[in-house]
């Protein structure tokens, strides 16, 4: 056994470098407390969709004309584990977009974003997005009623901006309507284009987690132990792959006890619909009900711009040296202010089409 | 721009070639340049691959709606779908759509409005008891005519171009 890593390693050097990052001492602080999982788990659930994409890919067809429709459908009802690998990539979907929300609200409270982190940050919100533009394409694959109406109102939302609305929104339905054009376009950019980007950004993200080292500690207790270290391999990483079997039990549950759903096929002339979008961005398509007419641009572009620019800004407008959240209290309030307005109109959508 | 120095090697590993050294800023520039070529060469066609056909209009087509001029009722608001043959890239689909037919005067004067909300694009509905359109998305409302009474949308219903032929009513998509 010995003799073959030998051999292995003599012809591709790689024992080194794999021992440096194996070996990587983590801050006792940061092994013992479970917030600092989230960036791992988030990276478990990336794999989990990945998994559970290219064997959707094998069965999934791409066309409108009842292909896409049919093939999921065959693959939820008929097919032997459908239900559980779609059910997964249904699921993890939304744990995704959870994780990737806590993780980012880990880092925020404990300031990890300061100099000279500000780059891990930046990755880290094109991440976000990348995972908001992952959910998007993909509510649209199963071309049935509600992805299909979701996908038409969000390209009108692009439509909406001012000059260039139209060339965005032609772009990305491929043409004038939304059809065959549509929805080949958001299969390259879900199954291709976005896990590529997704990957690349990871490397990056982790590559200057390592350079800089994990944000200094905001607790008294925790600077305690911010001069005791453990190994990444295996202390670390037996935490996060404890946590992501925790998740991957929980995903299965979820799946067992309510199936990926599927709604009736794309219907353009279907009145009796109402378009709702995943509950990810309810909050926002609630939103666009309070700004009438000339309004509307303020909905659809100076507000999710907002968003965007703020969270971009972050690291270079808080440039305070204090770390701990309850000594700053701006950006903490501004921080409670978003979420509590997010679930107020997520709820307040919710009630509307329950 | 001097191309940095290069540390010196290892001894028993040998020297660099500073004849070919020397030439190390052009070779950088070159590089730059020929490089710069490929990726344009292949990003420039790329795009205009990507754009496709995408923002070509489709061109107006007069398509008949399943009813007879002289069917219409007074004051009624009719929903009726169109279905039109169109070219979706390489395959023949059947285009369907909504439009909410009326006649204040049973079959001489015709409204036929565009069932498209023009906020985002969902379908209206028609509510015969408030006499006006509701969309499900954003609650847009709009009168029998098609004005907008309240909610996010910018504009009116379309009104859509009509014709009569044979008795049948045709309308421009």
């Amino acid at each position: 056994m010995n003799r073959i890593f030998e051999w292995v390693d003599e012809r591709t050097g790689l024992s080194g470098p794999v021992r440096d990052f194996l070996n990587y001492p983590i801050p006792k602080y940061v092994h013992r407390n479970f917030l600092y999982t989230l960036g791992g788990l988030t990276l478990i659930t990336f794999m989990l969709q990945a998994v559970t994409g290219i064997l959707l890919a094998f069965y999934y067809d791409p066309s409108t004309e009842e292909g896409a429709y049919d093939s999921v459908d065959y693959i939820n009802y008929q097919l032997p584990l459908g239900w559980l690998i779609r059910g997964l990539h249904h699921y993890g979907s939304s744990a995704m977009v959870i994780l990737v929300s806590l993780h980012m609200l880990r880092t925020y409270y404990f300031s990890a974003y300061k100099k000279p982190r500000e780059l891990n940050w930046l990755t880290g919100v094109l991440l976000f997005f990348l995972v908001l533009s992952f959910g998007f394409t993909g509510y649209l694959l199963p071309w049935d009623q509600k992805g299909y109406w979701a996908t038409k109102v969000g390209t009108e939302i692009a439509g909406s901006v001012p000059f260039i609305g139209s060339f965005i929104m032609h772009m990305m339905r491929g043409g004038d309507a939304l059809g065959q054009a549509t929805l080949s376009r958001f299969y390259a950019g879900h199954i291709l284009l976005l896990p590529a980007s997704v990957a690349l950004l990871i490397v990056i993200h982790i590559f200057q987690l390592r350079h800089h080292g994990m944000a200094p500690a905001i607790t008294t207790k925790a600077q305690a132990q911010s001069k005791t270290f453990v190994p990444f391999f295996p202390h670390w990483v037996l935490n996060d792959t404890l946590a992501g079997l925790g998740l991957l039990a929980l995903l299965v549950y979820m799946t067992w006890a309510n199936h990926a759903p599927l709604g009736f096929p794309a219907d353009p002339t279907s009145n009796n619909f109402v378009p709702r979008p995943e509950w990810y961005f309810m909050f926002y398509f609630q939103l666009l009900k309070y700004f009438p007419g000339a309004l509307e641009p303020v909905a659809t572009i100076l507000i999710p711009l907002f968003l965007f620019g703020s969270m971009i800004l972050l690291p270079f407008v808080d440039l305070s040296e204090e770390r701990r959240p309850w000594r700053k209290p701006v950006t903490t309030l501004v921080s409670i202010f978003y979420i509590v307005v997010i679930i107020v109109f997520t709820i307040l959508g919710m009630a509307a089409y329950a | 721009m001097a191309a940095p120095k290069l540390p010196p090697l290892p001894a028993d590993k040998g020297v660099w070639d500073d004849h070919a050294i020397d030439r190390r800023g052009f070779l950088e520039a070159a590089f730059g340049v020929l490089a710069g070529m490929g990726a344009l060469l292949v990003a420039v066609p790329g795009v205009r691959f990507l754009v496709g056909n995408s923002l070509d209009v489709t061109a107006t087509k007069w398509v008949e709606l399943p009813i007879k001029v002289a069917d219409l009722a007074p004051g009624v608001m009719a929903q009726m779908s169109y279905n039109a043959d169109e070219t979706d890239e390489w395959r023949a689909v059947v285009q369907r759509g909504i439009v909410y037919v009326s006649s204040p005067d049973g079959g001489n004067t015709f409204s036929v409005l565009d069932g498209t909300c023009t906020h985002l694009g969902c379908i209206v509905q028609w509510d015969q008891d408030k006499n006006e359109f509701v969309c499900p998305c954003h609650s847009g409302r709009f009168t029998h005519a098609g004005e907008v009474i309240s909610g996010p949308p910018p504009r009116r219903l379309r009104q859509m171009a009509t014709k009569v032929q044979d008795g049948s009513l045709f309308i421009e998509i």
